[in-house]
């Protein structure tokens, strides 16, 4: 296809989506680790302060209680997908694969919630936990009286489940069918011979198909990290920017948040500091998605 | 076919009884979506008394006046035609520029390719939230900020899956139909507007449609960039309704249902290439 004479067409072809991708997506990332070396507020001089944000982000007493209470629950969040999330995942795209009765209609109620908007599924949660009008305690009050309704999302003790739960009820949708994908590429033959086999359904997903489900497995794992560490919409939605009144649902993005944009509700704004936490996340991710890979390798062999 | 012989060979191996209790099991689990939409939708038409005292039941009287009340006294119309716009522009600049991109990666061969193929890929890896802030002091230094454009133009740099599926789509593409456009003396971009847009026209619905979804549905970029009441969008609008629901408790459903609409027909109409899209380019990555 390539012509004799030197053929530049391609570049007309690239240079808009190049130009766009690099000036509003690559750069700013960029420039996320340059700012994060200085005291600046967004207006006036910039002030050099080497890894002075990263300092008292990590040493100094009030910031840094908060932004380790909050990323302490970003990694609970990631252990809740690792250890529940996932295996439900898995489990949902198995019941799909083997078409149990309704599965259609299954697959196709189970990937709903998940392209409702959060701010949506936000009020869904309250509609059915917040403690004076919610479903939940109507239910409770006229069942058992009003002595045994719950205080539910106010409660300190019940507020990082719910949340878990309301995520299950969006997210899953979207995994399974990463999964479930994954399990109609399985090859005919090795099904079928597990099939001659004797090999009962049980023993089929743990032998046959759940070693196969190392592509998507990683898939699942790479883009669950990024979401867990940039969570932000839903504990915003449920609980407002402050992670809730003890803190149970602040992430670090909403640490962020407040440092980058909160400076009228929060009393401080800074580009350098909150360009800090950018760089933090950011390294984060990047060193989980490469554990995640060195490790899913292991797997392949 | 094959796979329909593959399910009923299992069907005849397994407990049969088991996999209907798992099936009944998870029909119930669906009945929680469909209270949630549908007490939403039939709440929306209830008078605000009512609500009171009959938040889970039918509604005894229809009234639309919860939904004049948010589109006249609140101007729903105006956050919703922001959506919109915002929508529609963001799809298509991103479709246009995201399918040449993966047309030249998919059909010329040219030094460092392999190098940008990569450099489109890192946005999978680090999301745009990371560079939100200088994003926010080069729209702010542009008088960017507050306006819709602004935000069209961070959705659509964000182009590194939509460019991953059109890649995808057009390495599937036989050689030989481009080849015969060039005989008949057709350059490459009459050929890319004649041939290659028209056979693409799978890929670019898939793409515009998650895209859609995941746009419309966009609360961050939203919350940082478009603060001013006039370029408010739909997802802000209901968040400030239910975050002060109290005070809104009757105009909130009708604000959701508004919302919540145009996506759930949009899913019933193509949720087979919704569902495709969003996890079908994945797998391959």
């Amino acid at each position: 296809m390539k012509k004799k004479k030197k053929n530049r067409t391609h570049l007309f072809f690239i240079a808009p989506g190049f130009i766009l991708y690099t000036v509003f997506m690559m750069i700013p990332l960029a420039f996320a680790f340059y700012y994060s070396f200085f005291d600046w507020s967004g207006i006036g001089p910039m002030k050099f302060i080497g890894l002075g944000n990263f300092t008292k982000l990590f040493t100094s007493p009030r910031v840094s209680a908060t932004f380790f209470s909050a990323l302490g629950n970003n990694f609970k969040y990631l252990a809740c997908v690792m250890l529940i999330i996932t295996p439900i995942q898995i489990f949902f795209a198995y019941i799909l694969y083997i078409k149990v009765r309704f599965h259609k209609y299954i697959r196709f109620m189970l990937f709903l919630p998940y392209v409702i908007s959060t701010s949506i599924v936000g009020f869904f949660a309250i509609v059915l936990f917040d403690p004076n009008v919610g479903a939940l305690n109507e239910i409770i009050g006229n069942l058992f009286g009003k002595a045994h309704k719950l205080a539910w999302l106010g409660d300190p003790n019940l507020v990082f489940k719910i949340f878990v739960g309301v995520i299950i009820w969006q997210c899953i949708g979207s995994g399974m069918m990463i999964f479930y994908a994954n399990m109609q590429e399985i090859p005919e033959e090795i099904v079928e011979a597990s099939v001659i086999d004797g090999c009962g359904e049980w023993k089929r997903f743990w032998r046959v198909v759940l070693p196969m489900l190392t592509s998507s497995l990683k898939t699942n794992i790479t883009l669950s990290v990024i979401y867990a560490m940039t969570m932000f919409d839903l504990p915003y939605v449920l609980v407002g920017p402050q992670g809730g009144a003890t803190g149970k649902l602040d992430f670090i993005n909403m640490v962020f948040y407040r440092f980058a944009f909160g400076g009228t509700y929060f009393g401080e704004t800074s580009i350098g500091f909150g360009s800090a936490i950018s760089v933090v996340m950011f390294v984060i991710i990047f060193i989980l998605t490469l554990v995640t890979k060195k490790l899913l390798k292991k797997l392949d062999y | 076919m094959m796979r329909q012989k593959r399910a009923r060979k299992i069907e005849g191996s397994g407990a049969k009884a088991v996999k209907n209790v798992i099936s009944a099991v998870l029909v119930l689990y669906t009945l929680i979506a469909i209270y949630l939409i549908g007490s939403t939708v039939l709440n929306s038409f209830k008078t605000k008394s009512e609500l009171i005292n009959n938040t889970m039941g039918w509604p005894r009287s229809f009234t639309l006046e919860n939904f004049r009340q948010v589109i006249v006294e609140d101007h729903f119309l105006g956050y919703l035609g922001n959506s919109v716009i915002l929508v529609v522009a963001s799809v298509i600049v991103l479709c246009i520029v995201a399918s040449m991109l993966g047309y030249a990666l998919a059909h010329y061969q040219f030094k460092g390719k392999a190098l940008l193929e990569n450099y489109f890929l890192l946005g999978l890896m680090f999301p745009i939230q990371l560079g939100i802030l200088p994003l926010f002091v080069m729209l702010s230094r542009l008088h960017l900020t507050n306006t819709l454009p602004g935000l069209v133009l961070i959705y659509a740099a964000n182009l590194s899956f939509s460019t991953v599926l059109f890649t995808n789509f057009f390495r599937g593409l036989p050689g030989s139909v481009l080849e015969s456009a060039r005989i008949d003396g057709a350059n490459d971009f009459q050929v890319y507007i004649r041939i290659v847009t028209p056979i693409s026209k799978p890929v670019i619905s898939t793409v515009a449609l998650i895209s859609f979804i995941q746009i419309w549905n966009d609360f961050f970029m939203p919350l940082v960039f478009l603060t001013k009441t006039r370029v408010k969008t739909l997802t802000l609008a209901v968040y400030s309704y239910s975050a002060n629901f109290l005070a809104n408790w009757n105009k909130i459903f009708a604000a959701i249902t508004i919302a919540l609409i145009p996506i759930v027909i949009i899913y019933f109409l193509f949720s087979e290439q919704i569902v495709d899209g969003l996890t079908g380019g994945a797998v391959k990555g």
